[in-house]
């Protein structure tokens, strides 16, 4: 009785002292205030006009909770900055802390890179997002019972910071980039033997971006696209290419029947444009040269499919260019018919698949010697590109694809068709993350 | 006993009928205008006077199949006179050719103005001025129906061409319809015709009266059928004195197909007779076709 009696007395004693360290204290019912607000509430300027709060512990490790894998941080969430008590890990104490006031659980990652050990280093996290820096609020989440979950700072769309804290790009856009490649490009003339000694090396910048207020549109832009064939020579350079897609909101014809009850179809199609400026081709076959400059074409584009960002495409697209015959010193119109499509394949834009088939007709040209009068080409393409890996986020592709080829305008060559198969790298600077990259957390 | 019955019968009426409040109106529905399941909204009325008008078709002229071209622009109005107070329903057509290309029968008929002006009275009459005056029942509408600078050049036929400088028609209408959209008039017109001969000699010819008009036609309110016909008959007289006996006679149905971006295409299938009154040659000959019609801006 007497023991239980002595029990039952050092209980109510010990949680008496407990009940007074619990109690608040002035700063701390001041910040407790903000915490109720949320993490994302907090007030600028809180740390500096608090005095320096008062350290729950000198040691953060006993107040931490690992979760497995670890969290990350949400990039699109408001974080703090703070420092918390040191570790052995973390010696500066300097973290960034996102809390959950629902759960009562506070993500908290090193604001500097770790090494291979887990130690930190001098090195500031990169492309992080906007903190507030709120010192007050961490002493208040720790004196409320929140916990401690050490986690990954967090990265913006299309990119991944590992456990040490480096980040790195996991999703490319390759419609944006300054690529560089060459590739093994054997050639086969029917009736002749493969040129196996035949290279290729490409350049070109490209850019796309959204526009457009009722439509939805999507505008791409090329810069110096070349070609460079060496051995079998040949080369095409195209100095600026324009064209775009659109999902139009307003159906381009609105059918109405009246035969019964009358009724509307609309019909959405999706006209564009695509219009090319100085393009110049020149071409080597049988000791024959051609020397083409394309003045401008202009085309009209009609989608059959399109993915929702417009990005990816199958389409037909008609038109007509004004071209200078320099080897004959001639003007002429080409009208020209495509079917071509491109498509990426994943979210992350690791795979590509391109396709074309094209016909094109010389008119208004003056006769030729070893020609015929209106001469034609016809080019087919397939291809595919594969990011293999990426130097310092800027991403190294692999690039095969097939071709074919049947013109009637060189001089003296007879017209037949000519397949080659291309295999090679291409090097891509810039290639930023894609509109629609997702948030490395989200994956 | 009076005044309490009245006060009465105040006290038990609704303050809604007092006219304090007014009765609810039913919201008026436009019936010209149908939505689709998303809402978007479509025009289902259409209006064939009042259109920029473009076709084609294929009709056989004399046993020959021909392609033909067709444009014009149609207006049609209404208006209440300031001076009389009564209605005029009005047609104008400006500007209608048909073209037949080809080189068997290529030819081209244009009508510079076509208009009819028809006036419209609840309750027509004659005012007869005696000393009293007399209004006797007259059961018409007057029309006055003119045409001008009508061109019918026919290339196989060598040069000249034949040119209806003018030609104005009273006409009376019985049905007296207070809508543009039904018509029946007949009666006596006048022309004057030119007609340029192969040989660059000029022929005029005068109608005075002499020649009688029927015009006729109906179209549903919605647009969607239209049947017309016209007939002339008479003598026409040249300045040499000869004197000939000359008709012609139009008939059309027309059903609306279908509207693309509430743009209207009709169908229409026609024939014609003509009597000792085509081209230079005086020919007489039967035409029956079908042309597709878009009528631009006729939606109501």
């Amino acid at each position: 009785m007497i023991i239980q009696a002595a029990a039952l007395g050092w209980a109510l004693l010990l949680s008496q002292v407990e009940g007074q360290e619990m109690a608040p204290q002035p700063e701390t019912q001041q910040a407790g205030g903000d915490s109720a607000a949320g993490a994302g509430q907090e007030q600028p300027g809180n740390g500096a006009q608090a005095p320096r709060p008062t350290r729950s512990g000198n040691d953060l490790t006993g107040l931490l909770t690992p979760e497995e894998p670890r969290p990350a941080l949400r990039y699109d969430q408001p974080i703090l900055c703070t420092r918390l008590p040191p570790t052995r890990q973390v010696p500066s104490g300097e973290y960034r802390m996102q809390c959950d006031p629902v759960t009562r659980r506070c993500l908290i990652a090193p604001a500097h890179e770790l090494d291979s050990n887990g130690e930190e280093t001098d090195r500031p996290l990169l492309r992080t997002s906007y903190c507030e820096r709120a010192e007050a609020s961490a002493n208040v989440r720790m004196q409320e019972g929140y916990r401690f979950v050490p986690a990954i700072a967090e990265s913006p769309p299309g990119w991944y910071r590992d456990e040490q804290g480096r980040v790195m790009q996991f999703n490319f856009d390759l419609h944006r980039r300054i690529y560089l490649g060459g590739a093994w490009a054997p050639l086969l003339r029917s009736g002749q033997g493969v040129e196996q000694d035949r290279m290729r090396v490409d350049f070109g910048i490209r850019t796309e971006f959204p526009g457009g207020d009722e439509d939805t549109r999507l505008h791409r832009l090329t810069f110096l696209e070349t070609e460079l064939y060496l051995g079998e020579p040949s080369l095409e350079v195209t100095v600026m290419r324009y064209d775009f897609s659109v999902e139009r909101k307003v159906p381009l014809f609105r059918i109405t029947t009246f035969f019964g009850k009358p009724r509307r179809f609309d019909l959405g199609l999706n006209l564009g444009a695509w219009v090319e400026a100085l393009h110049q081709e020149t071409i080597e076959r049988e000791g024959s040269e051609l020397s083409l400059l394309t003045w401008g074409a202009a085309h009209g584009t009609l989608d059959l499919w399109h993915s929702k960002d417009l990005v990816s495409y199958v389409r037909f697209r008609a038109g007509a260019g004004a071209e200078r015959d320099r080897t004959h010193g001639q003007n002429t119109l080409v009208p020209a018919v495509v079917f071509e499509g491109d498509l990426t394949l994943d979210k992350d834009g690791f795979h590509h698949l391109l396709f074309s088939a094209e016909a094109r007709k010389v008119l208004l040209d003056d006769p030729v010697t070893g020609r015929t009068l209106h001469p034609e080409r016809l080019k087919l393409r397939a291809g595919y590109e594969l990011i293999l890996l990426a130097i310092n986020d800027q991403p190294v592709s692999m690039v095969v694809d097939g071709r074919g080829a049947w013109r009637s305008d060189i001089p003296n060559v007879p017209a037949k068709w000519e397949w080659s198969a291309n295999a090679g790298l291409r090097a891509s600077l810039w290639a930023p993350a894609r509109r629609s990259a997702p948030l490395a957390s989200s994956r | 006993m009076l005044s309490l019955g009245l006060t009465a019968l105040l006290l038990t009426l609704s303050p809604e009928s007092q006219g304090t409040v007014a009765a609810p109106v039913p919201p008026q529905v436009d019936e010209c205008v149908m939505e689709t399941d998303d809402g978007d909204r479509f025009r289902v009325c259409f209006d064939p006077g009042n259109a920029l008008l473009l076709g084609t078709g294929l009709q056989v002229r004399d046993g020959v199949a021909l392609p033909t071209f067709q444009a014009g622009i149609l207006l049609r109005t209404e208006r209440t006179s300031r001076s009389k107070g009564m209605l005029w329903l009005n047609t104008h057509r400006i500007l209608v050719t048909e073209a037949t290309p080809g080189t068997a029968r290529r030819g081209l008929t244009t009508t510079l103005y076509e208009g009819t002006f028809r006036r419209h009275l609840e309750e027509g009459f004659i005012l007869i001025p005696t000393s009293r005056p007399l209004r006797v029942p007259f059961p018409f509408d007057v029309t006055l129906a003119v045409r001008a600078g009508h061109l019918e050049r026919r290339v196989w036929e060598g040069p000249g061409l034949t040119v209806e400088t003018g030609r104005a028609a009273l006409l009376l209408d019985p049905v007296r319809s207070a809508s543009g959209r039904l018509w029946l008039g007949f009666g006596p017109a006048a022309s004057h015709s030119l007609r340029r001969m192969p040989d660059g000699t000029l022929e005029h010819e005068i109608s005075p009266f002499s020649s009688g008009v029927l015009e006729t036609g109906y179209e549903t309110a919605d647009g969607w059928w239209t049947v017309r016909a016209s007939g002339m008959a008479g003598w026409i007289n040249s300045l040499d004195g000869d004197r000939r006996f000359r008709a012609r006679a139009d008939t059309s149905i027309e059903r609306i197909l279908f509207a693309l971006n509430d743009q209207p295409l009709w169908l229409q299938l026609y024939g014609s007779y003509a009597y000792q009154d085509v081209g230079l040659a005086l020919r007489t000959e039967w035409t029956a076709g079908a042309r597709l019609l878009v009528r631009s801006f006729s939606a109501l």
